[in-house]
């Protein structure tokens, strides 16, 4: 508890040491800019011999072109530091982030699902054709031990003609214990049950 | 487009990086127009006047910049997250595949049937 109470007050001591780290740096490198220039300027003969004077003041100005550098950095570092507080810490716009992304992932969400369901339809009616065209083939008659579909087909009514096994495997279908394809394929016969006797007449 | 708010400032903020920059250049653009023989006044003015407004544009910028940050830090860290609605979609995109599956498998099954 005490330690969320202190974070507060260090953020806002965080903001102003950039705010104090802004001012200085600003102040640095103009002042030292204005130096530099002021130094640049021929003084009169002192005490002092030319040669020591000149060397003074290029190293002076080194020095200062140094200065004005290390500043530029260092207001470098303020922004970079200031671009990860925002990242953090700007709640508006994190949030917006945060909402647009949502949304973004719901739609996309509610596509998969759509194109899902669409597909289910289309499933669904495909195989009915599929298991119509099956039933009535001569390989459902030739490989009828291969698969359990057709087992449990054939185990319930053994001596239906090829006539009315059309109609059969919806009969089949709610037979808890059929086979896996048939178990599969039950869900969706229930939810095709409307068109699929239609199209069958 | 995504993210605009956020990536306005961020962006505000790489220019400020940029006119840093150009301090920098235009402080070393008058010295070195100084140490001329012959220096070109006009470029020295507008060079000078140059750094004088960028120093005082990227003070103003960052000030408000902190200050702005001012106002929005509380200091508790962020609990928002798009992590449901992300799995979610995982969830849906995984549905997806997982049909996509079944029917491949369909459609070999129908293949084999074919051949036999």
């Amino acid at each position: 508890m005490a330690q969320q109470r202190a974070l507060p007050q260090s953020k806002e001591t965080l903001l102003q040491s950039y705010n104090k780290r802004l001012k200085d740096d600003v102040k640095s490198i103009m002042d030292n800019f204005t130096e530099i220039i002021k130094t640049a300027k021929i003084e009169d003969e002192t005490q002092v011999s030319r040669a020591t004077q000149g060397e003074q003041d290029n190293y002076e100005m080194h020095v200062r072109a140094a200065n004005i550098v290390r500043a530029g950095e260092s207001l470098m570092k303020l922004v970079s530091d200031l671009k990860q507080f925002l990242i953090l810490n700007d709640f508006p716009s994190v949030n917006e982030a945060i909402d647009q992304r949502n949304q973004q992932l719901r739609a996309l969400q509610e596509e998969c699902d759509r194109k899902l369901i669409a597909l289910r339809d289309e499933v669904s009616i495909d195989l009915y054709e599929l298991e119509e065209e099956y039933y009535s083939s001569s390989s459902s008659l030739c490989e009828a031990n291969d698969l359990p579909l057709c087992e449990a087909y054939w185990r319930l009514d053994p001596d239906t003609d090829s006539t009315d096994c059309l109609s059969a495997p919806l009969l089949a279908s709610p037979e808890p214990s059929a086979g896996g394809p048939l178990q599969a394929a039950a869900p969706t016969h229930s939810h095709a049950g409307g068109p699929g006797p239609t199209e069958h007449a | 487009a995504t993210y605009s708010l956020a990536n306005e400032r961020l962006r505000a903020l790489e220019d400020i990086e940029r006119e840093i920059g150009a301090i920098l250049q235009n402080a070393g653009t008058v010295i070195l127009e100084l140490s001329k023989e012959k220096t070109n006044e006009r470029l020295l003015d507008r060079q000078a006047a140059a750094f004088t407004a960028s120093v005082q544009h990227v003070e103003a910028e960052l000030s408000a910049q902190i200050r702005y940050l001012t106002q929005v830090a509380t200091g508790q860290p962020h609990e928002g997250s798009s992590y449901s609605s992300r799995k979610d979609c995982q969830m849906a995109l995984k549905r997806l595949d997982y049909a996509r599956l079944k029917l491949s498998e369909v459609a070999r099954t129908c293949e084999q049937m074919l051949e036999n």
